[in-house]
């Protein structure tokens, strides 16, 4: 066999949330057969950033912040991949907030996995756009005590029509975890579109929320009676569960929309990246546009 | 009246009125007229950032040779809007002849600053259109039939035409257009109008010819084409003001070819869409102009990091910031050449006409590809949105070259397949995404072969110089620079883009004097060619003609070998198009010959 990149050790924490959702997704590679070289892993810019290089795959690591347009690209392109993209809070929500409500919007059939601990770590932790109100590092004084509301892509999600496949997990619930990785790896590769994961992934060392969120999370799964195919009723529920101060986690929605390479591709040709371009085949066609010109 | 009339060599029109007039669609049609009686049309606009009212125009020539420039003299000026008569007064003279619309009242020559004598041709079209129709906009067409007339273009060539362009908007569309035809040929007859009139004498004032056979294409739209047939799959952008173009024309036709175009929220979304489809082995392309490249600049930097192809195109506006949106410059070079963090390398092409522009965009998607490398196409506004005619593309001439691609067979065979290996042309094997036994890492961060993250000092070295490697490796492939006139003159020419059809109708100009020139139309400015730099130090005198007020093209000249002791630039940045008669009194003046002498 060829031999390729040895997937190199993570750079992160002892303790740091995001193994376990690089255990979750080398988990749900497996679980669904996903061949090494069928998986392009898309990581933003920060500690969870480097995660493509811990593993066997296709990897690339974005521009800070572009992970969610440089996903949709690829799944456009080459809809045969399995594509999920990778990111920290400050990737996703703060400089590449804008991208995500045009994703929620376009609902490419890519995972997207968010690592959410508040905090920027590899700045030496500043707020990020999910710290709570209040918030304050607890190492660095100085840099003030965060004065603005925090941001929930959940319900942002809710409030986008085409969003699919909305859910939360926790680190330190690895289960739970995995299952909403397979689930979105699952829904983004049958042509439903964007698989959404939250995970609460703590930062031991400028966010360490393990007990807190311990105590605060909520299992929306086994809540009786909650319709995750119903975007009022869960946007609602959601409400309720943030007034409460509580973290709802598993799959808060789950709805129909055509995943947007199914509605973009010419599907009687093969995907922008699968030609044979020594085939001349489009001879005919190009003759058609020159004369569009003459005519 | 039965004089024998003149063949039409060479009629310079402005249609101007208030934006949404419809200025450009008259333009459009009497193109698409004149082209089919043999003749070559090249038109531009004079449009504000506003979808309704102000002063705009549309100009149009009609020649036989080579122009691709308006002519600094107007014959015909079709003016919608009286005031439009007095903005344009200066480029009339006493031979020109001016219809107006008369439907506030009649215009003397005279006060309207036009010299005494020149023809005015008073129609009441507006107030026809509001009578006939109650939409204004009808007055173009009834205009149709006086300019018809004047120009010697018989009636059932202009129903034809109008049949052409207003047939696919609906019946009623078309009935409504052609009664407005009617309703100003008898307008005609009463400003005493006879076909017989006709200034001039067109080899098919009937109907269309059934030779000719040229294309009428913008630089946008031969762009577009060119790297749809080089086997472009993918674009992504933002629409704006000159670029948009580009996207409209693949909407349609690049699905017809397997590809995609996808509209993004903005350009920072777009160039990463771009790399997203690239780093699959797609051939892909983006378009802009500066506002666009300035947002850009981090996705370009991380093209030459990661070692992504891509073909960006600038179709370069007025600056700097929103500038002057629907006007021409060409200030975006240094932003081209130089722009981003860090050192990489990357190519800037410079066509100067349609047919340039769809050679260079085959060639720009090739070499992307090929050295893994960001292309920038320099258009700029008038090359972009001007159209012209052109004889057909020889479709056959195109060739595609991958490069180092790698398949799943040449992998096995190999021991070891690294992403970023060091090689002696600078080239790393590309293996796409699915490619079974290519697993690698692309990254905007230093790496090592592999592609893992690495600030080893020797590799860093090594990495930066295998990058570097490539402009030398591809130098030879890079699109050369044609050359016009006499070898031995010792005046020259530079410039790209819209400056290519001023320069040549200069050099026309001077030839009649025996002055001789010549023009190298550099094409590639970066990495710049060593020609360029010889043909200034070859020529005495070479006027590098820019629009721009920085001398952006000398300067990227002079900074490759270029001989600064003989280069004058001739700049213009005040958002109109150069004329010829301008650029020759430049010149006199700086050479010190007397302007009468040439002019």
């Amino acid at each position: 066999m060829t031999k390729t990149f040895t997937p190199s050790r993570p750079i992160w924490c002892a303790g740091c949330g995001d193994f376990g959702v690089l255990h979750a997704l080398i988990g749900g590679f497996e679980e669904l057969g996903v061949a090494e070289h069928e998986r392009f892993v898309i990581a933003g810019i920060g500690c969870s950033g480097t995660l493509q290089n811990n593993l066997s795959c296709y990897g690339y690591h974005t521009l800070h912040g572009r992970v969610l347009p440089t996903a949709t690209g690829t799944k456009l392109a080459n809809p045969g991949l399995t594509v999920v993209g990778v990111g920290g809070d400050g990737d996703g929500y703060a400089i590449g907030g804008g991208h995500l409500m045009h994703a929620f919007k376009r609902n490419p059939g890519v995972a997207y996995i968010v690592m959410n601990n508040g905090t920027y770590g590899l700045t030496k932790g500043q707020a990020s756009p999910t710290a709570p109100e209040g918030w304050q590092n607890k190492s660095f004084k100085a840099g003030g005590r965060n004065l603005e509301e925090d941001f929930d892509p959940i319900m942002l999600g809710l409030s986008i029509p085409g969003s699919t496949y909305l859910a939360r997990a926790y680190a330190g619930q690895p289960a739970q975890l995995k299952s909403l990785v397979v689930g979105a790896l699952k829904h983004s590769r049958d042509g439903k579109g964007m698989g959404y994961v939250e995970v609460l992934s703590p930062c031991v060392t400028y966010n360490d929320t393990y007990r807190d969120w311990r105590t605060s999370v909520y299992d929306i799964d086994s809540e009786g009676g909650y319709d995750p195919s119903n975007r009022a009723a869960a946007f609602s529920r959601m409400s309720e569960l943030r007034e409460e101060g509580r973290l709802p986690l598993g799959l808060i929605y789950e709805g129909k929309h055509p995943a947007l390479e199914t509605i973009s591709l010419n599907d009687e040709l093969p995907a922008p990246a699968l030609h044979d371009l020594s085939a001349n085949q489009f001879q005919k066609g190009y003759e058609e546009a020159l004369q569009s010109f003459i005519k | 009246m039965t004089t024998k009339k003149a063949p039409l060599e060479d009629l310079n029109v402005i249609v101007s009125g208030q934006g949404g007039d419809g200025s450009l669609t008259v333009v459009n049609i009497l193109a698409d007229v004149l082209r089919n009686n043999g003749l070559r049309v090249y038109t531009e606009r004079d449009v504000l950032s506003r979808i309704k009212g102000g002063i705009t125009a549309a100009n149009l020539r009609a020649y036989k040779g080579e122009k691709l420039t308006i002519s600094s003299h107007i014959d015909l000026l079709v003016a919608f809007d009286q005031l439009a008569v007095s903005k344009y007064a200066f480029r009339l003279n006493a031979k020109s002849i001016v219809v107006y619309d008369s439907s506030i009242g009649e215009l003397a020559a005279e006060s309207s600053g036009l010299p005494s004598g020149t023809r005015m041709i008073g129609v009441p079209l507006s107030r026809h259109a509001v009578k006939n129709f109650r939409r204004d906009i009808y007055k173009n067409s009834i205009s149709f039939a006086v300019i018809g007339r004047l120009v010697g273009i018989g009636d059932d060539a202009l129903r034809v035409a109008f049949d052409k362009r207003f047939g696919p908007r609906g019946k009623q569309m078309l009935e409504s257009n052609l009664l407005a035809l009617d309703i100003g040929f008898s307008l005609a007859e009463e400003a005493g109008l006879t076909i017989d009139d006709s200034l001039y004498e067109l080899d098919e004032k009937d109907g269309y010819s059934s030779e000719g056979g040229h294309m009428l294409i913008t630089g946008n739209e031969a762009t577009a084409f060119g790297f749809a047939v080089a086997g472009g799959k993918f674009y992504a952008g933002y629409p704006i003001t000159p670029s948009t173009e580009i996207m409209e024309w693949l909407i349609p036709w690049l699905p017809k070819f397997g590809g995609v175009v996808k509209q993004a929220e903005d350009e920072l979304s777009a160039i990463n869409m771009a790399i997203g489809a690239a780093l699959t082995g797609t051939r892909t392309m983006t378009a802009t102009c500066g506002p666009g490249i300035a947002l850009m600049q981090e996705g370009i930097g991380q093209l030459g990091m990661g070692e992504i192809p891509l073909v960006i195109v600038d179709a370069q506006r007025s600056g700097p910031s929103t500038g002057m949106p629907t006007k021409p410059e060409q200030s975006d070079i240094n932003l081209m050449v130089y722009g981003g963090a860090g050192d990489f390398p990357r190519v800037v092409l410079a066509p100067g006409h349609p047919e340039d522009c769809f050679h260079i965009a085959v060639k720009a998607t090739n070499l992307a590809e090929k050295y893994q490398v960001p292309v920038f196409i320099a258009l700029d506004q008038g090359l972009s949105q001007n159209t012209a005619t052109v004889d057909p593309f020889k479709l056959s001439d195109v060739e595609i070259d991958r490069g180092k691609r790698m398949d799943a067979d040449t992998l096995a065979s190999m021991e070891v397949y690294k992403r970023y290996e060091f090689t002696e042309d600078g080239v790393s094997p590309f293996s796409p995404p699915g490619t079974r036994g290519g697993m690698s890492l692309v990254t905007g961060n230093e790496h090592d072969e592999f592609g893992l993250v690495s600030v080893d000092p020797t590799n860093r070295v090594k990495q930066v110089k295998k990058r570097e490697r490539k402009l030398e490796s591809m130098r030879p492939e890079l699109p050369r620079a044609v050359t016009y006139g006499i070898e031995t003159a010792d005046i020259g020419f530079i410039g790209i883009g819209l400056t290519y059809g001023v320069i040549l109708e200069v050099m026309d100009i001077l030839a009649e004097r025996d002055i001789h020139s010549q023009y190298h139309q550099v094409r590639t400015i970066c990495p710049m060619l060593e020609e360029t730099g010889a043909f200034t130090h070859r020529c005495k005198n070479v006027f590098v003609v820019e629009y721009n007020a920085g001398a952006q093209l000398a300067k990227v000249i002079i900074a490759n070998g270029g001989n600064e002791s003989h280069i004058h630039s001739i700049l213009r940045y005040d958002g109109v198009p150069m004329n010829s008669g301008d650029v020759v009194k430049q010149l006199t003046e700086r050479l010190g010959i007397k302007e009468e002498e040439v002019a």
